[in-house]
């Protein structure tokens, strides 16, 4: 199999238990393709996030490996997780973004880190932010925006290093109808230009009309379920 | 990862805690200042008994018995003596003629003693660029066993305990130079240890977007680098300008006169400053292990 046609995530006999005896995952295989748009779903405690945390190394699974772009996640050294990170944007339903730094600031993180000259890193952020209709508010601060552009501009930090891969956890689930749209029509963008996403939500609007496979956690397993 | 980019974050913190990082490099100049004080007073005190030991020089009684034929000889040997730069006699008669002068009035207590009932004396001008405390002592007890001699004195009683207050005071310098640089690499440790504190949200979205340990230690490293340069500098500096400004009022003083009054070498201070510098950064790398886990 060539690197081209590897998925892109695979799960191979993964274990993950939280204690003292919740069990997430119980031996699942998976694998997701390039390009793919997954909504993982299951009710509240069911493990989206820890498994959403174990794709960036925050946490490793009791048993089995999880493949990344042909990197075994749970053999990775400590000074190689970065470089994983690197590869994946993350979205987290309260934004996480620093309260002290501009728009502009919080989004030039990403390109800070990998070493991106001064004149790269503003043409990427603005560009990136006028993606996402804030090329406007560049120098306002995250107090100074509304919910949903909080959420665009954390959107745009995921993004704005070009990832292959994106990990959404609930990134609606603080929003109103208008802006959970808004911030829907943006992840399907991302996904037709190639990224793989993987969506982490219990909102079955959200996927009840996506061509996005659904996955979903509960006691343990992990079941299609279209 | 660049330099540019590491200094750019160091400076961008510096200029949002400002009073944070001020507070600290005045915590490390304070510290360093009682420090660098001590020892400058430690070395211009040892300087002072050096200079003192050699400008008061030896004064030898010779017996009273001692036949007039053995001064000469006596004198020639003294002359001859490595280090004594020279060599003159007080005969009894001078002796007394330089203690009445000394009574003035009550010299009338005088009346009845004989003019030579004080012992003859040599005294030795000592060479200061040969001597120092040790070989006048050393000289001292050679002279003393020479059978014309009575005693030799060169002011031992009191330069031995300005030399034991001497070495006391470098005791203290050295206790609590140590003491006051371990407390001054802790509070900028623990300085460093609660911005990182206050800083945790940001270092975990540094970390979730790739940021490697070097990334966001790189800003910490280089601020403690500049509280402990700025700190000691400032510390050596303010000592440096109590020199400058004392140097002239000292120059009249009368005690003082002819002491080369002077500033701590550089051999001194710079270590001081490198090493504060250093135990900086070190209690800084230290102060953050535990938030660089992944």
């Amino acid at each position: 199999m060539s690197t081209s046609e590897m998925p892109i995530i695979a799960f191979q006999n993964v274990s993950i238990k939280y204690p003292p005896d919740n069990v997430v995952l119980s031996n699942v295989n998976l694998e997701i393709e390039k390009g793919e748009l997954i909504f993982l779903t299951g009710p509240s405690g069911s493990g989206k996030t820890t498994l959403l945390r174990h794709l960036f190394r925050a946490e490793q699974p009791d048993s089995g490996s999880i493949i990344i772009d042909g990197m075994d996640v749970s053999t990775l050294s400590k000074s190689q997780i970065p470089y994983l990170r690197r590869k994946i944007g993350i979205i987290f339903q309260d934004f996480k973004l620093l309260l002290n730094k501009t728009v502009f600031e919080n989004v030039a993180l990403s390109l800070e880190v990998l070493g991106l000259r001064k004149d790269q890193v503003k043409k990427r952020v603005c560009n990136v932010l006028e993606g996402v209709g804030l090329g406007h508010k560049l120098h306002n601060y995250p107090q100074q925006l509304s919910g949903g552009e909080q959420q665009r501009v954390a959107i745009a930090r995921a993004v704005v290093n070009r990832p292959p891969i994106i990990l959404a956890d609930e990134p609606t689930g603080n929003l109103d109808k208008v802006r959970t749209s808004e911030v829907m029509h943006l992840m399907n963008e991302l996904n037709a230009r190639g990224a793989t996403i993987i969506f982490a939500t219990h909102d079955e609007r959200l996927y009840q009309n996506s061509p996005g496979r659904v996955l979903k956690i509960e006691a343990g397993t992990m079941e299609v379920i279209s | 990862m660049t330099l540019n980019i590491l200094f750019r974050r160091a400076f961008s913190d510096i200029k949002h805690n400002l009073g944070t990082q001020t507070v600290t490099t005045l915590v490390v100049t304070l510290s360093l200042l009682i420090f660098v004080f001590f020892s400058f007073l430690y070395y211009n005190l040892e300087r002072f008994v050096e200079h003192f030991s050699r400008e008061l020089g030896i004064v030898i009684y010779l017996k009273k018995d001692i036949s007039p034929e053995r001064i000469p000889p006596l004198y020639d040997t003294l002359q001859k003596m490595e280090g004594v730069k020279s060599v003159s006699y007080v005969s009894p008669e001078e002796a007394y003629h330089r203690l009445e002068t000394y009574l003035k009035d009550e010299s009338i207590a005088l009346d009845g003693v004989e003019p030579n009932f004080l012992p003859p004396s040599f005294e030795l001008e000592i060479d200061r660029a040969l001597f120092n405390l040790n070989k006048i002592k050393e000289l001292s007890s050679t002279l003393a066993t020479w059978p014309e001699v009575e005693k030799v004195q060169y002011g031992e009683e009191w330069l031995d305990r300005l030399e034991a207050f001497s070495h006391l005071i470098k005791m203290v310098v050295a206790v609590g130079g140590v003491l006051l640089l371990l407390s001054a690499v802790f509070v900028v440790a623990s300085t460093i240890k609660l911005i990182v504190y206050a800083r945790q949200e940001e270092l975990e979205i540094l970390r979730l977007v790739g940021a490697t340990n070097s990334f966001i230690q790189g800003p910490f490293l280089i601020e403690a680098f500049l509280q402990g340069l700025i700190g000691s500098s400032l510390a050596v500096g303010i000592v440096y300008g109590m020199y400058i400004y004392t140097k002239p009022l000292l120059a009249n003083s009368q005690l003082l006169r002819g002491l080369d009054y002077q500033f701590l070498p550089y051999t001194f201070w710079l270590p001081i400053i490198a090493v504060t510098t250093l135990a900086c950064m070190i209690g800084t790398m230290f102060s953050m292990q535990r938030f660089l886990k992944l």
